[in-house]
């Protein structure tokens, strides 16, 4: 049994966010009342300013800032809607409400913000995070979609009414929503030496029926494609406060390859934020060299799934190692192979043949 | 083509013939245009006569149908009533029942050129319907005079159906015919008609029943009239050979009219009460000699050399008389053939037919029948020309008259053209038809000083009208010529040219602006591009006028614009700051803990006042 060693980590994140937003309250109140025009100082997330940084491995922002000045007539509107997101972020974090992306955009509309439809009360979302560098999970926003966790981890709530009640998460077979309790729960111990995230839910609940959590002493997470960010953040509370490898399985093809990527080093898109990665992660597969190895069935790419790999070959990640390797593998073949592939030869082939040679292979990466 | 009209071309033809051939010219072209045309002529003429005798117009249009269950194109009773002069009694038959009657062969600004129009317009009636035309006149205020009149083509004759006298009481004239038309296709335009012409004649009051019923009422908005424009003589600049021609035959010296009136005439100077011969007309002349008036004097001369009565001269036509080759030539109608006389140079009557023919010295012709010539200025172009002084017009031939026509377009020291023959309607009523019809939040007008192109004076007013009632449709531009509005043929316009060239963007003006444009160009000869005189030639002198004119208009809105722009944008500020600082107010306070809001209104003041920031 591992137990966590930092104590009640997500209190502290909670504190130091409200300590933040009472920091922008504060400078707001006293510019209005002396007077001044209140502003916010934003990070730049415009592409010039997304760089790649090789030192704690994922993109970055840039140190250039974007101001948004209430003294400006054409800023005003989105300034009182940021200031308005703050003060509501505030509201939600203090009372340990929950809310979504969409809910934010509806919820607006009570306080007189109007926003024109729900990209731009997402994009304002966006700046807070920027702003407070903290991702909006930690805001209580989260998205629509939502992925799942099972294997043996206790989690103690801190959700209001729920408060210190403690939890395992391998007492029900479908697994548990990663949504906005379990982002908060306090993660507190766990047997397990192992996190495997997998691309898709289907052979999610194939690894549960399979045991996988109990022959590979495995959290299995399923990302449900695209890893979600509070997904993304479990993984890396998993890795860091408990001190758990992560290992990632995923589709035989360029996207597959890019969702284990985005694990590892974040993407682009959330260039402001931090915590969201797990640098030591590892790809597990499918490779495109596994394609041809383990004589699996293929369909051919797609003009956009050749695209993609052009794009990619361009990223400054994917310019060394195995990385680099298998995207001119994957181009060279022209063919990619899904994780059920592995049905082929027996529904239980990926978790009795596949998987243990993969996890042999892997430490050796 | 009506300016270049002559006698020559009507001796030829028959007036039906010549309408046949001229119907497209002169807008009878279909069942459509010649509804429109027909209202045109009609109104023009109606508001033409009150402008000469300064009556404030007061006109009624009505367009029935015969048979309104019929379909389109279909008859239809057009009639115009005005409070006009009227006309004698005595002039209706001619006036109304003959091709080419009209006294509007003057220069001055006039909205028809020729009162041929009409005449048009009541022989395309009669030879599509068959029906006549109706004239109700009043000229002295008391009795009303009603003719009932088909033309007879062949002879160019009214012949009259029926004429009653009865008692009137206020002057003025009604015509009403019947004719083929299409106002299910005409009347959008004729609407636009009667809607523009009551904006370029805010003195008159104008009252249009459609075939349905519905009246359309246009209430004289102002109650001055504009100085009406005065005859006055050609400027050389603006004459060419075939008016020269027309002014020669056209003068007190040329061969008379041998017409029933002037039959009268003669008998009348000669105290003839009967009938008498030819010989005993010639004694009967020649003792009273030195009373006798020239045309008269003419015509006796010619009655000696065709040795005929007064009923013979009704018979006849003379084309010609040729001193040069001493022969008169004559049409007889009886004979349907022409005749040529020989003049005996011995004859007393032939220097009195000889000097009439040749007519004045070229020095007294120019400084006679021309503006702003002087016996100086005339010489010095005689010697420009190269003429003598002397020389008779008459007795010019055609290639002198060429040369005489070339040279007073090149010589440079005549006057600029003299304007008092303009008759713009003036910055005050156009400003109030503007208000009145469009009711903008601002309105400029602007009249141009008279300028001049070819010897022809003219003269630019221009008013430009925003927002208010104005739908913001984009810009929208009302062309006039000499009080006319211009409906058909728009693109190609010089005004329109004009417009397209502004770059509204400089003045403010963007998208599609609530904006009206309002173009009057006055002259007593306006540059048509095309004979259906609906879309005016880009001169020169006329491009610059109209230019110039709009850019001091447009420059006015861009003032009011940058105002009004201001104003809005300080407006804006305000509602926005007073809208969204309590807003950030309200949020930062629980934010920050804090009970009490920041006093923020000193903000929302800075925020109402500060400069647009770039």
């Amino acid at each position: 049994m591992k137990n966590k060693s930092s104590a009640k980590t997500a209190e502290t994140r909670k504190k130091r966010l409200l300590s933040m937003l009472e920091q922008q309250g504060l400078s707001i109140y006293e510019n209005l009342d002396k007077g001044k025009f209140p502003q916010f100082v934003i990070p730049s997330r415009s592409v010039s300013n997304i760089v790649y940084d090789k030192k704690i491995r994922q993109y970055i922002l840039g140190s250039a800032n974007a101001v948004r000045s209430s003294r400006n007539m054409s800023q005003l509107r989105s300034y009182t809607q940021l200031a308005w997101l703050a003060f509501f972020v505030n509201r939600l974090v203090r009372e340990g409400k929950s809310s979504t992306l969409r809910d934010i955009y509806y919820s607006s509309q009570a306080f007189s913000i109007d926003f024109e439809d729900q990209p731009e009360s997402d994009n304002i979302i966006v700046d807070l995070e920027a702003v407070l560098t903290s991702p909006r999970e930690e805001f209580h926003i989260f998205p629509e979609e939502r992925s799942s966790v099972f294997g043996d981890l206790t989690i103690e709530y801190t959700v209001p009414g729920y408060e210190g009640k403690r939890m395992n998460l391998s007492d029900h077979p479908d697994g548990y929503l990663i949504g906005p309790s379990l982002s908060s729960a306090e993660l507190v111990d766990t047997s397990a030496e192992l996190v495997i995230a997998i691309e898709k839910g289907g052979l999610f609940t194939r690894f549960v029926e399979e045991k996988v959590h109990k022959k590979f002493k495995a959290i299995i997470v399923d990302t449900a494609g695209q890893a979600p960010r509070s997904t993304r953040n479990l993984l890396r509370r998993l890795n860091t406060e408990m001190g758990l490898p992560v290992v990632i399985l995923a589709d035989g093809d360029v996207y597959g390859e890019h969702i284990a990527m985005v694990i590892k080093s974040g993407s682009a898109n959330a260039a402001h934020l931090r915590e969201l990665t797990v640098p030591d992660a590892k790809w597990l597969g499918v490779w495109a060299t596994d394609i041809e190895k383990y004589k699996l069935p293929t369909i051919p790419m797609t003009e956009s799934d050749i695209k993609r790999i052009y794009d990619l070959q361009k990223d400054p990640r994917y310019q060394e190692g195995n990385w680099k390797k298998q995207l001119e593998v994957f181009l060279k073949l022209k063919r990619k192979a899904e994780l059920e592939a592995f049905s082929k030869y027996g529904l239980t082939n990926i978790t009795d043949k596949y998987l243990p040679a993969k996890l042999e292979e892997s430490k050796s990466f | 083509m009506e300016t270049y009209l002559s006698k020559e071309v009507f001796s030829q033809i028959s007036p039906s013939e010549f309408f046949y051939r001229n119907r497209d010219l002169a807008g009878f072209s279909n069942p459509t245009r010649s509804l429109y045309t027909s209202v045109r002529e009609f109104v023009e003429n109606a508001l033409d006569a009150c402008d000469h005798r300064k009556i404030l117009p007061d006109i009624h249009l009505s367009i029935k149908a015969v048979n309104p269950e019929q379909a389109d194109p279909k008859h239809y009773i057009l009639t115009v009533k005005d409070n006009g002069p009227g006309i004698d009694p005595e002039h209706i038959p001619l006036a109304f029942g003959t091709v080419l009657y009209g006294s509007k062969f003057g220069l001055k600004q006039a909205r028809g050129m020729f009162g041929l129009g009409a005449t048009m317009a009541i022989l395309y009636g009669q030879i599509t319907t068959n029906k006549p035309v109706t004239v109700k006149s009043c000229s002295d205020g008391k009795s009303l005079d009603e003719f009932v009149m088909l033309l007879d083509i062949q002879k160019n004759k009214p012949v009259i159906q029926k004429h009653t006298t009865k008692e009137g009481s206020k002057t003025g004239l009604t015509v009403s015919i019947v004719l083929e038309g299409d106002y299910s296709k005409a009347g959008s335009k004729i609407r636009d008609y009667v809607y523009q012409t009551s904006l370029i004649t805010p003195y008159a009051s104008i009252t249009f029943e459609d075939p349905s019923g519905e009246k359309f009422h246009y209430a004289r908005i102002v109650k001055d009239m504009p100085r009406p424009p005065t005859v006055i003589k050609p400027h050389p600049h603006g004459i060419d050979v075939e008016t020269i021609r027309r002014m020669i035959t056209d003068t007190h010296y040329q061969i008379p009219t041998i017409d029933n009136k002037m039959i009268d005439k003669v008998k009348k100077e000669l105290s003839l009460k009967k009938n008498l011969s030819p010989k005993e007309i010639l004694e009967r002349a020649q003792k009273r000699w030195s009373d006798i008036s020239k045309p008269v004097r003419t015509v006796i001369s010619v009655m000696s050399f065709l040795n005929i009565d007064f009923e013979g001269l009704q018979k006849i036509r003379i084309d010609d008389i040729d001193v040069a080759n001493k022969t008169i030539t004559y049409w007889d109608f009886g004979e349907s053939q022409s005749h040529a006389v020989e003049l005996s140079p011995e004859s007393p009557y032939y220097k009195q037919l000889a000097s009439t023919v040749q007519g004045d010295t070229l020095l007294t012709f120019l400084t006679k029948r021309f503006q702003r010539v002087g016996p100086t200025t005339a010489e010095k172009f005689c010697e420009f020309a190269k003429f003598k002084p002397d020389k008779r017009i008459g007795s010019m031939t055609n290639e002198e008259l060429v040369k005489l026509a070339d040279a007073l377009q090149k010589f440079e020291e005549f006057l600029a053209p003299d304007p008092s023959c303009l008759a713009p309607l003036g910055e005050e009523p156009l400003s109030k038809g503007i208000m009145k019809f469009f009711n903008p939040e601002f309105a400029a007008v602007w009249q141009r000083n008279a300028s001049a192109y070819s010897g022809f004076p003219f003269v630019v007013e221009m008013g430009i009208a925003y927002g208010g009632d104005i739908p913001p449709n984009g810009l929208k531009v009302y062309r006039f010529a000499n009080r006319i509005p211009l409906l058909y043929d728009e693109g190609s316009d010089v005004v329109l040219k004009i417009v397209n060239e502004t770059e509204w963007t400089r003045y403010k003006i963007k998208g599609d602006p609530p904006l009206v444009i309002v173009s009057h160009i006055c002259s007593t000869r306006i540059p048509y591009k095309t004979v259906g005189k609906e879309n005016v030639a880009d001169r020169p002198e006329l491009e610059r006028e109209l230019k110039n004119a709009l850019q001091y208009l447009a420059r006015k809105l861009a003032v009011h614009m940058s105002r009004q722009g201001a104003a809005d944008m300080a407006k804006k500020r305000a509602n926005l700051y007073s809208k969204y600082v309590p807003l950030i107010a309200q949020f930062a306070t629980e934010l920050a803990g804090k009970k009490k809001e920041p006093n923020y209104n000193q903000l929302i003041r800075m925020g109402s006042e500060i400069e647009e920031q770039v």
